[in-house]
């Protein structure tokens, strides 16, 4: 059954569309297989909490627990530094992806470019663009994944749409957990 | 062989008479109505840096029975495109609709004030302004001076639109970059056709020119005065709003009727009459139309609901369509007896098309003052509100179908416990699209409910000045160019924005660090819509005049020519370049020396794309709102790869400045507090002296340390070329970072230019001053 993106400004996207990941297991696995995987970090992060919590606290922990490198795109980075972390790089959306699509790039690390790309926290209608670029320049040497609480066609892999924010965050603490122990 | 160079010659002889080419104002330069082809390899240049980022919609082609085709992961459709040709297409198509829009609003004023007036009449721009225009000039190379000339030009303009949309039909342009020079090429084009409907406007009409201290006007929906019968006029094109009001006028009645206008037409009538009200930008457009204020609502073109009818039939509001780009299958009764158009209007509820101003405008008056005695419209209570919210049972639809992506059902919620706090913040963020309403289940009428939350505060707006002074420009071209005024700032475009209150707040933190501000159209409103210290807006806080801090209202959407028009008069009027036919000199100039950046942070419709694509064409990097990414493609370069290579025209030696200004030329920001970081780099330039780049990097630095929580800029030293460019107040810290980086000083661009760096036919001495 064809999934409806929960900000329908999202829909019709055309032939290729997401793989919905629902478990935290498999979400994990996806991530350390990826030789040079790299966490977008957007500024609805400073914006969303779960049970308290700031959802860039989240961001932070997966990037921790799986030794991720973080850019923080707008003014994330403001956020971070707050919470005593400064991000391995800061450009904005549209400029990390320009950078990302181009396979001779060295990456945030200037270790080469990354293999898989994690998107959590870009407004949604920009976070589908530029997974849109992702999808269609870059298909060849990099794969793409959200973390976000809804559903982004465009993008390799998926969460489904959560209806309560709460199941959201009891999956990214599961992932959190599942990273820690399968390092 | 010798049969097309007879062709080419007879072609420019024709160009040639038409710019009546043996007047001696200027030398023609080398491109006179320049056609597709004639600015390519400038357009290439160009994209060689800022190379196009395009973002497909979907992965797909549907423009033909061949279709659909799939274009995704290298798949070429059936007609051989591939994704990325596709993208530019929709992009030409997009600057296409915009450009036509605004070309055909100047050609319909020009036949109406021509009917009036003569082919004849007399461009006057006032006792400051010679130079009356410098798109038109530096494109056409034709000095106008009549109505009658700027037919000529804009028959140029219809003219290169077929040829471009011919261009987008199956099976033609294969290359992106092509269609690229053909959406900057229509583009350009929109500047002359914006420019031609501002000047026919401002000598038909009377409107303000020569002029900066223009008067402050009303705006904001509790400005207009509900005891009177109210015309509304939603649109662009003033023809008929200013005989609407001749007509009051003449008959005595400009007392006892209220004219007030959404989005641009708004603007355009209180350039005419600064009585007349302003309720807002196209945002408010569908929440004041439902209040049902409005007795008659008189659309022209461009940025109107299609639905008007519709939603007019709800309230009770008679709409008059006026112009035939628009006529929403009315009965056209432009040939029929005025009272008994009236009588039907008034006694039977409808609604017709009238194409005739007068007949228009008489209908209007009368038909306003038989209905509002019979108006039972009122804003609804905060009891009735709460009632009305109880329906809600925050199920979520109306966040899912959110452009803004905000759920309005919390704050309906809030209002049924008589909690009104969280909706005035939305309504802030509403961009009145209304689908929220369509989707609900409960058919709960947001926007009634709204009512209660929409602010019945009054703004003042300065009326739209027109263009910018020969003078003005006199006593700014050397701080602009040289960099001690950091930057020329013009808010334009849509009110698709994130909030309403960012632009005001942009325009207020710029005005105060002394850069130039400019706006125009909806941008120009919403600035306005935000009271500062001691309860004044932006308009009554700064000056009016172009120069260092001051806030410009140029006008009207077809009021930006008056933008790309100032800067190409610094290159002409404070640098002495030649301009007659030499856009690309004009380009080269602005892209290289002059620091000016538009902002176009709530751009939604097509005119917007292609009023940003002119400006990048001039040169004029544009900053978009989080919303543009749906326009499918940016210009974006990468700073530490791409190529900074200019010529050093006053050594004659090509040079690599290693320093990537402006950085990008259209890019999207996510947030307000990133574009208030992004503003200050975008406008820089190399040819800054070491004072004027010092003042540009303390506001690049003192914003980053404000919104991205302290350091320094990461790129810093890209733009620090020796010591002295280093802010006095950052000098320690910049010293240090520089150290660890190990940075080197590098020699300033003398006289920066890309001429002499792609084939061009522009010889270097021209852009030698």
């Amino acid at each position: 059954m064809a999934v409806v993106p929960f900000h329908r400004v999202n829909v019709l996207t055309g032939i290729k569309a997401s793989r919905i990941i629902e478990d935290p297991v498999q979400c994990a696995d996806l991530i350390l297989k990826a030789r040079r995987p790299l966490l977008v970090l957007g500024a609805k992060l400073t914006e969303w909490s779960v049970d308290g919590k700031l959802a860039l606290e989240y961001a932070l922990d997966i990037a921790r627990a799986a030794r991720i490198p973080a850019c923080g795109t707008a003014h994330v980075k403001g956020k971070m530094v707050e919470l005593g972390v400064s991000p391995d790089s800061a450009y904005d959306a549209v400029e990390i992806v320009n950078a990302l699509k181009d396979p001779d790039w060295r990456g945030v690390k200037k270790e080469g470019n990354h293999d898989l790309v994690i998107f959590l926290g870009v407004r949604s209608d920009l976070e589908e663009q530029c997974l849109s670029v992702l999808k269609h320049f870059a298909y060849k040497h990099l794969r793409t994944m959200t973390l976000d609480k809804y559903y982004f066609p465009h993008a390799n892999y998926s969460l489904p749409n959560f209806k309560k924010d709460e199941r959201w965050g009891r999956f990214l603490e599961e992932l959190i957990e599942n990273l820690r122990k399968e390092r | 062989m010798a049969e097309v160079v007879k062709e080419l010659t007879r072609k420019e002889q024709e160009i040639r008479e038409l710019i009546r080419a043996e007047m001696p104002w200027e030398p023609v330069g080398p491109t006179p109505m320049p056609g597709i082809a004639d600015l390519r390899s400038w357009d290439m240049r160009l994209l060689k840096t800022y190379k196009p980022w395009y973002a497909p919609f979907c992965d797909l082609c549907c423009l033909c029975t061949y279709g659909k085709c799939d274009l995704s992961q290298g798949r070429r459709g059936a007609c051989g495109l591939d994704i990325a040709t596709q993208q530019a297409r929709m992009i030409l198509l997009t600057c296409l609709m915009g450009c036509s829009a605004h070309a055909a609003h100047g050609g319909h004023i020009l036949e109406h004030l021509i009917e009036k007036y003569g082919a004849d009449k007399k461009i006057d721009m006032g006792t400051y302004i010679e130079l009356e225009a410098p798109n038109i000039r530096a494109v056409t190379g034709l000095k106008p001076e009549t109505l009658g000339d700027l037919k000529t030009v804009i028959e140029y303009v219809y003219k290169e639109i077929t040829h471009l949309l011919d261009s987008t039909h199956f099976g033609q342009e294969g290359s992106y970059l092509d269609y690229e020079s053909k959406a900057l090429h229509a583009s350009m084009l929109d500047h002359v056709g914006m420019e031609v409907a501002d000047i026919a406007q401002i000598a038909g009409f009377d409107f303000p020119t020569s002029v900066a201290d223009t008067p402050l006007v009303d705006m904001g929906w509790a400005s207009v005065d509900e005891s009177k019968p109210v015309i509304l006029l939603v649109g662009h094109n003033p023809a008929t709003s200013t005989t609407i009001i001749d007509y009051l006028r003449e008959n005595d009645l400009y007392d006892k009727v209220e004219v007030a206008g959404i989005c641009c037409i708004a603007l355009e009538t209180t350039r005419y009459s600064d009585r007349a009200k302003i309720v807002g930008p196209l945002s408010r457009q569908l929440f004041y139309v439902r209040t049902g204020i409005a007795d008659v609502i008189v659309t022209d073109e461009q940025c109107i609901r299609t639905d008007m009818l519709i939603e007019g039939d709800k309230v009770d509001s008679r709409v008059i369509a006026t112009l035939d780009k628009a006529m929403y299958g009315l009965e056209d009764v432009t040939e029929k007896d005025t009272d008994e158009i009236v009588k039907r209007m008034v006694e039977d509820k409808k609604h017709f098309a009238i194409l005739n101003t007068k007949k228009a405008a008489e209908v209007a008056a009368k038909v306003a003052l038989q209905v509002a005695p019979q108006r039972r419209k009122r804003w609804i209570t905060e009891e009735e509100a709460i009632e009305l919210a109880k329906k809600c049972t925050n199920c979520g639809m109306c966040e899912r179908v959110c452009p803004n992506l905000f759920g309005i059902g919390d704050g309906i919620v809030q209002v049924a416990k008589r909690n009104f706090d969280l909706i005035k913040e939305q309504f802030n963020q509403c961009i009145g699209c209304g689908k929220c309403e369509q989707e609900c289940p409960n058919k709960v009428p947001i926007f009634k409910i709204m009512q209660v939350a929409a602010s019945k505060e009054t703004w003042k707006i300065r009326a739209g000045r027109g263009a910018v002074m020969d003078t003005e420009i006199r006593n700014v071209g050397a701080p602009i160019t040289l960099g001690t005024i950091p930057g020329v700032l013009a808010f334009v475009g849509c009110s698709n924005y994130p909030d309403i209150d960012d632009v005001a707040d942009m325009v207020y933190e710029f005005a105060r660090r002394k850069y130039i501000v400019m706006l125009t159209g909806c941008a120009a409103m919403v600035a306005g819509m935000k009271k500062f210290e001691n309860g004044k807006t932006v308009y009554e806080l700064f000056p009016p005049e172009f120069d260092a801090g001051g806030v410009l209202n140029v006008g009207s959407c077809v009021s930006n020519a008056h933008i790309s028009g100032a800067a190409i008069k610094i290159a002409n009027i404070f640098a002495a370049l030649p301009l007659r036919a030499n856009y690309e000199v004009m380009a080269d100039y602005v892209l290289n020396r002059v620091g000016a950046c538009g902002i176009a942070w709530g751009a939604m419709s097509q005119k917007a794309a292609s009023i940003g694509t002119g400006f990048n064409r001039l040169g004029i990097p544009v900053l978009l709102g989080p919303h543009s990414s749906k326009y499918r493609r940016l210009y974006l370069s990468r700073k530490e790869e791409d190529d900074w290579t200019v010529m050093d025209a006053r050594k004659r030696e090509i040079v690599d400045s290693g320093e990537p200004s402006p950085e990008h030329i259209a890019y999207v920001c996510e947030t307000k507090e990133k574009a208030m970081v992004m503003i200050p780099k975008l406008c820089i330039r190399k040819n800054d002296t070491p004072q004027g780049r010092s003042i540009k990097l303390n506001h690049y630095i003192s914003l980053y340390k404000k919104y991205m929580g302290g350091g320094l800029p990461e790129d810093v030293q890209l733009f620090i070329r020796r010591d002295a460019d280093i802010p006095l107040v950052y000098k320690k810290e910049v010293r240090v970072y520089l150290k660890e980086i190990d940075w080197q000083p590098k020699e300033p661009v003398g006289l920066p230019t890309l001429i002499g760096t792609y084939p061009t036919k522009v010889p270097l001495e021209a852009v030698i001053h």
